[in-house]
């Protein structure tokens, strides 16, 4: 479903992913693990259109994506949820979640999509006319996941979605995910919480200081010395 | 009682028409950041338009040629985003170098314009004869109220478009985050090229309006972009409610020192400028 080959790019002279090989099947769940500063948001940014590659390529569906504008991107079914939630503050709950809608495919379902969001989250629904900042931090991930899901995608990028929220929230966001999941969206998640991470997904690549360094299943991850000494502490 | 009862009616007739005056500013820096010095220029072709429709054989009525003005100066804005800012953002590093050159741009821009209206205009004062006879006991010319009452008019209009539509919303979630509002599948260069013809076309509509008002020459542009600046300066750089409420809060002020001494007005626009930035340096509606 998603291709990237011998992928570089980075931020004026500095570059940050290295010839980065990424796949990613229909159906699948897949995890990008690593430290702060290995270049995972700088990926997701690279997939969704907001950055823009310096050579290699990046296929969608079998349609090449890595020239293409963000706001074509999310139009073909690929809905990036960034880093920091990033909603608008001053808008309501519900325009939020409208604005998730905003490809003219899905705008015309906006209604129907939001009824299925808010079975997702229904204390979204109890806060519709709210505006977003005075959710707290779980509601605003919550909000963010919804407005990602407006779109209708096939494929969901998330970028550490449970940053900073408090344990029992954490556990909240991953059974979302796995339910998603099992509605038949496939999933990139990005996580530093490595170990609630290799106990959801499928598959997982470690990406460290710009490169792939290792990659398998979840199951085989946890077992590897590497991942054990450098991410779960053991 | 009655001279202050008089300074706020005529404080506020001279507010709406400041308030639009300097929404359309306010839009296009609030949403695209172009520091557009050129805006006043678009009043003056707003006037001047106005102006030419109601001398030629059509005799067009004012009020009507808003329908005229309004197109052309939004096409005229979206136009000049989609070539000219748009090409300069490009080629900004950050927003803040865009910031500098689209000053510069507009600065051009502003002497292009107006000396093109004085090669065809000249430089002497023309006047719009419309509605200048003042309703039965007040001392308020019916013209004026007409202008305040198009305003609100605009004004309920614009807000509805940014409160209900697919653009308005568009709108609004891209002046507070751009690149987020893009992952939402909106078209940014799209957004910013309308938000810029919308702020001309206010300026060409307040044009419309002014020129039934006072008198217009192809050099009045400068003026009111200083008042645009300052309204939007004091309410809050990019709030287009701020906007809103520092145009009344200027024309108040300018009626009461009109009251004792005409000459002072231009002087007391900078000192409540200059005591804002002081005491309040994000506007009234800054957060
Ligand atoms: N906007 C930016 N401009 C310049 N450098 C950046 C920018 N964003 C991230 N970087 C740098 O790129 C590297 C990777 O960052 P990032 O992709 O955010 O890592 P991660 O998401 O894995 O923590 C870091 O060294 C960071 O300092
Ligand atoms: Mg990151």
């Amino acid at each position: 479903m998603l291709e990237i080959e011998g992928l570089s790019t980075g931020y004026g002279r500095v570059q940050v992913l290295w010839d980065l090989c990424l796949k990613v099947e229909e159906g699948e769940f897949v995890a990008l693990v690593g430290a702060n500063g290995a270049g995972k948001t700088t990926l997701l940014k690279t997939i969704s259109g907001v950055i823009k590659p310096w050579s290699g390529s990046i296929t969608f569906l079998g349609k090449r994506i890595d020239t293409l504008h963000a706001n074509d991107i999310v139009d073909l079914g690929l809905s990036h949820i960034p880093e920091g939630r990033k909603l608008f503050t001053d808008m309501s709950i519900k325009e939020n979640l409208e604005m998730g809608a905003y490809p003219k495919r899905t705008w015309k379902e906006r209604r129907e999509t939001m009824k299925w969001v808010f079975s997702l989250f229904p204390r979204l629904e109890e806060r519709a006319g709210q505006l977003a900042r005075t959710l707290s931090g779980g509601e605003q991930q919550m909000l963010a996941m919804g407005r990602g899901l407006m779109s209708k995608p096939r494929l969901v990028i998330i970028d550490e979605p449970s940053n900073g929220l408090a344990p029992r929230v954490v556990s909240e966001v991953f059974d979302i995910l796995g339910s998603l999941h099992k509605e038949g969206i496939t999933i990139l998640l990005v996580e530093q919480n490595v170990r609630q991470t290799l106990a959801t997904a499928d598959r997982a690549y470690v990406l460290e200081n710009g490169r792939i360094a290792l990659q398998g299943s979840c199951t085989f991850l946890r077992e590897s010395d590497h991942v054990r000494k450098a991410y779960l502490g053991l | 009682m009655v001279v202050i009862r008089d300074i706020i009616i005529t404080g506020l007739l001279l507010g709406g028409i400041f308030a639009l005056v300097s929404v359309g500013l306010s839009l296009q820096y609030g949403v695209g950041r172009v520091m557009n010095v050129a805006h006043g220029e678009f009043i003056m072709i707003g006037s001047f338009v106005t102006f030419w429709l109601f001398g030629s054989t059509i005799h067009l009525d004012p009020l009507v040629s808003i329908l005229i003005t309004a197109p052309l100066t939004f096409v005229i804005g979206w136009i000049l985003h989609a070539t000219l800012f748009r090409r300069l953002m490009d080629t900004s590093p950050t927003l803040d170098v865009f910031e500098g050159k689209s000053m510069l741009a507009s600065f051009g821009l502003l002497y292009v314009v107006q000396n093109i209206a004085r090669i065809i205009w000249g430089s002497q004062n023309y006047q719009v004869m419309y509605l200048n006879r003042t309703v039965t006991g007040a001392q308020i010319p019916l013209n004026r109220l007409v202008a305040l009452g198009v305003v609100i008019v605009i004004g309920v209009v614009f807000y509805i478009f940014l409160a209900r539509t697919r653009m308005g919303k568009a709108i609004r979630a891209s002046s507070q985050d751009p690149t987020t509002a893009g992952l939402m599948g909106v078209n940014i260069n799209s957004v910013l090229a309308v938000c810029f013809g919308l702020g001309v076309a206010m300026a060409g509509i307040a044009g419309s309006l002014l020129s039934t008002l006072y008198a217009i020459q192809t050099s009045m542009g400068l003026q009111y972009t200083v008042i645009a600046m300052i309204v939007v300066v004091l309410g809050g750089l990019g709030s287009v409610s701020g906007a809103m409420i520092g145009g009344v809060v200027l024309g108040i002020v300018s009626q009461i020192v009109t009251y004792f001494q005409p000459t002072w007005t231009l002087i007391a626009y900078y000192l409540v400028f200059i005591l804002l930035l002081l005491v309040r340096p994000k506007g009234i509606m800054g957060k």
